[in-house]
């Protein structure tokens, strides 16, 4: 063991060089942008295109980007409807996949395994046709335009059941049991003691529906026509139609389009992680 | 254990389980189950969303596929070619460059966990706020790129160079997500095998090819099968970047599909359902290949 480690451990110049390199191209983007965001579009025109470092650091274009009367790109609603879209999507989606996590996986009923498994295997059925009968099945709901459309449909999902099922399984019958002789009903049990014993796995479900739902791109520009009710993803391709080439206007809405998922992932990294190795059925 | 726990009451009907699963099962068939089986029906009728579709069998079909006048012929294979060659361009890197990288970190250098978390990062952004984000990047007359190495690449409007923009983007976004499933894989190896190889003499090279690779085997495969299904639904990228040029060459078929459906004021859903249950098939394929992978790993 111990030797392993001696010998393993003369490598990591050459790893920290390759490292280094791929990072400074991974975040010379990033620099990029958010330098951009300060610039001023002007400038950059007189330079002749191209500016490195403002010229002159200005949060106006920030104070345009945001205003919330921006008839034009309504990022700030985009952004309003996107955390309540999201928001709405993910408190459900937690609700709706646990209770069906727990009766799969600690409750006796007939078809059980049938219905799970079933469901299991065709969802696994790419879903690229179904945007066009999601639509149909939208406007017979008179959903289309409104947030209900995208919150709702993807709730139908059956991974993240099968990820807390797996969770639920390492839970032992004897807590549920007792709290039954207690006089505990399967709904108070269910939100008294598995949501707090299951809280790890439905925190990674949450922030997978959670950015899943932020993320989504295709479904929301079909579903909303109405500026003002886009959610900020499906907003965002608006924008080069509006900004053009003002490089500064483009770079600030994306700082604030990305701005939020830094902070969420610094404040979530591990689980984000752990979630991955969770899904790729790795287990760390 | 759990059947006599909890199964006391089996005697007689219990309704409660029935009840905690009912939501979601709705869900499954409204948004999921019913869509998907309509969308297959949908691409052997004649339909503008709005009537109801009109039977007309295995039409739309041999129009996209055997037709040659018919613009749905043109614009399905260059879309499924197009699709196809993102694929290819795109894959190998996605799976070569976070090896090295799961690699270098799991030597655990000055600073690993910074890189990893960076590597990481750009997964969690939108596709459009990822395309906003190098827009300018690889601009022509404003880009950094040009501007940095002086060079006066046509990028958006030339090939290759076009696929190389397209291609850069997506791994930068995607990079992250497959070099975790390699840390964590990698991480796991017996300490011992590699200890072994070295005292047989092993190189790092050959530990690498010997010891490493064998090891990770699942995880590779899994990702590669991952990686080309999430390709295979690429659309963002050219929509926003490149509009789909130059001369169509980046068009990529789900931007038909959606244009022929939702583009203009009369829908051709028929079709556009033929050209989706095609790239449906062929990612459902590639998902198969996934599924059994999967289960002989459980076995």
């Amino acid at each position: 063991m111990k030797k392993a480690k001696i010998v393993w451990r003369k490598v990591p110049i050459i790893s920290f060089i390759i490292l280094f390199v791929f990072t400074i191209i991974f975040i010379i983007p990033l620099i990029w942008i958010f330098l951009s965001s300060f610039k001023v579009d002007m400038e950059i025109n007189q330079a002749g295109g191209f500016l490195f470092f403002p010229k002159t650091w200005t949060l106006r274009n920030f104070a345009e980007v945001l205003n919330p009367n921006n008839k034009q790109l309504p990022v700030y609603n985009w952004f309003i409807n996107s955390i309540f879209i999201s928001g709405s999507h993910t408190i459900l989606a937690v609700i709706i996949y646990g209770m069906s996590a727990y009766a799969y996986a600690k409750m006796q009923f007939k078809g059980r395994d049938i219905i799970f498994l079933t469901m299991l295997f065709l969802s696994s059925f790419p879903a690229v046709t179904n945007i066009i009968p999601l639509y149909k099945v939208m406007l017979n709901l008179k959903w289309l335009n409104t947030p209900l459309a995208l919150i709702v449909p993807g709730l139908a999902g059956v991974f993240n059941i099968f990820l807390i099922r797996q969770f639920l399984y390492g839970i032992p019958d004897s807590i549920i049991e007792s709290a039954k002789i207690d006089g505990a009903n399967d709904l108070r049990i269910f939100f008294r003691i598995i949501i707090p014993l299951a809280r790890p796995i439905l925190i990674a479900v949450g922030l997978f529906c959670f950015t899943g739902n932020w993320n989504d791109f295709i479904w929301p520009s079909i579903a909303i026509n109405n500026l003002d009710r886009l959610p900020l993803t499906a907003g965002l391709q608006l924008v080069k139609g509006v900004y053009g080439v003002q490089v500064a206007r483009i770079s600030t809405v994306a700082v604030v389009a990305i701005a939020p998922m830094i902070v969420l992932y610094a404040f979530a990294q591990k689980y984000f992680i752990n979630s991955i190795s969770l899904t790729a059925g790795l287990k760390g | 254990m759990s059947e006599r726990v909890l199964g006391r009451k089996s005697s007689k009907f219990n309704i409660t389980p029935y009840l905690f699963i009912l939501p979601h099962v709705i869900l499954f068939i409204v948004f999921f189950l019913y869509p998907l089986f309509y969308g297959v029906y949908a691409s052997f009728t004649k339909w503008n969303l709005f009537n109801d579709p009109v039977w007309v069998g295995l039409d739309n079909y041999k129009t996209i596929m055997f037709i040659k006048e018919s613009t749905f012929y043109r614009q399905f294979w260059n879309g499924l070619g197009n699709t196809v060659k993102f694929v290819l361009f795109c894959v190998p890197f996605q799976i070569l460059i976070p090896l090295v990288l799961a690699i270098a970190i799991t030597q655990k250098p000055i600073g690993y966990k910074f890189f990893q978390s960076i590597f990481y990062l750009p997964t969690m952004f939108s596709i459009t706020a990822v395309t906003l984000t190098w827009l300018f990047i690889f601009n022509r007359s404003l880009g950094l790129w040009n501007h940095l190495l002086g060079t006066d690449v046509n990028w958006y409007g030339e090939q290759p160079y076009a696929w190389m923009a397209l291609v850069i983007i997506t791994l930068w976004w995607c990079l992250g997500v497959n070099m975790i499933i390699y840390i964590a894989a990698i991480t796991g190896i017996d300490q011992s095998m590699l200890e072994a190889a070295e005292i047989d003499g092993a190189s790092k090279f050959q530990r690498f090819i010997y010891v490493i690779i064998p090891s990770i085997k699942f995880p590779l495969t899994y990702t590669l099968v991952s990686s080309v299904i999430q390709q295979f639904n690429i659309y963002g990228q050219p929509l926003i970047v490149t509009g789909g040029g130059p001369k169509e060459s980046t068009f990529v078929l789900l931007m038909y599909i959606r244009n022929l459906a939702f583009g203009t004021g009369n829908p051709i859903a028929g079709t556009s359902s033929a050209m989706a249950t095609c790239l449906g098939l062929v990612i459902g394929i590639v998902s198969l290949i996934q599924l059994m992978l999967l289960c002989k790993q459980n076995t």
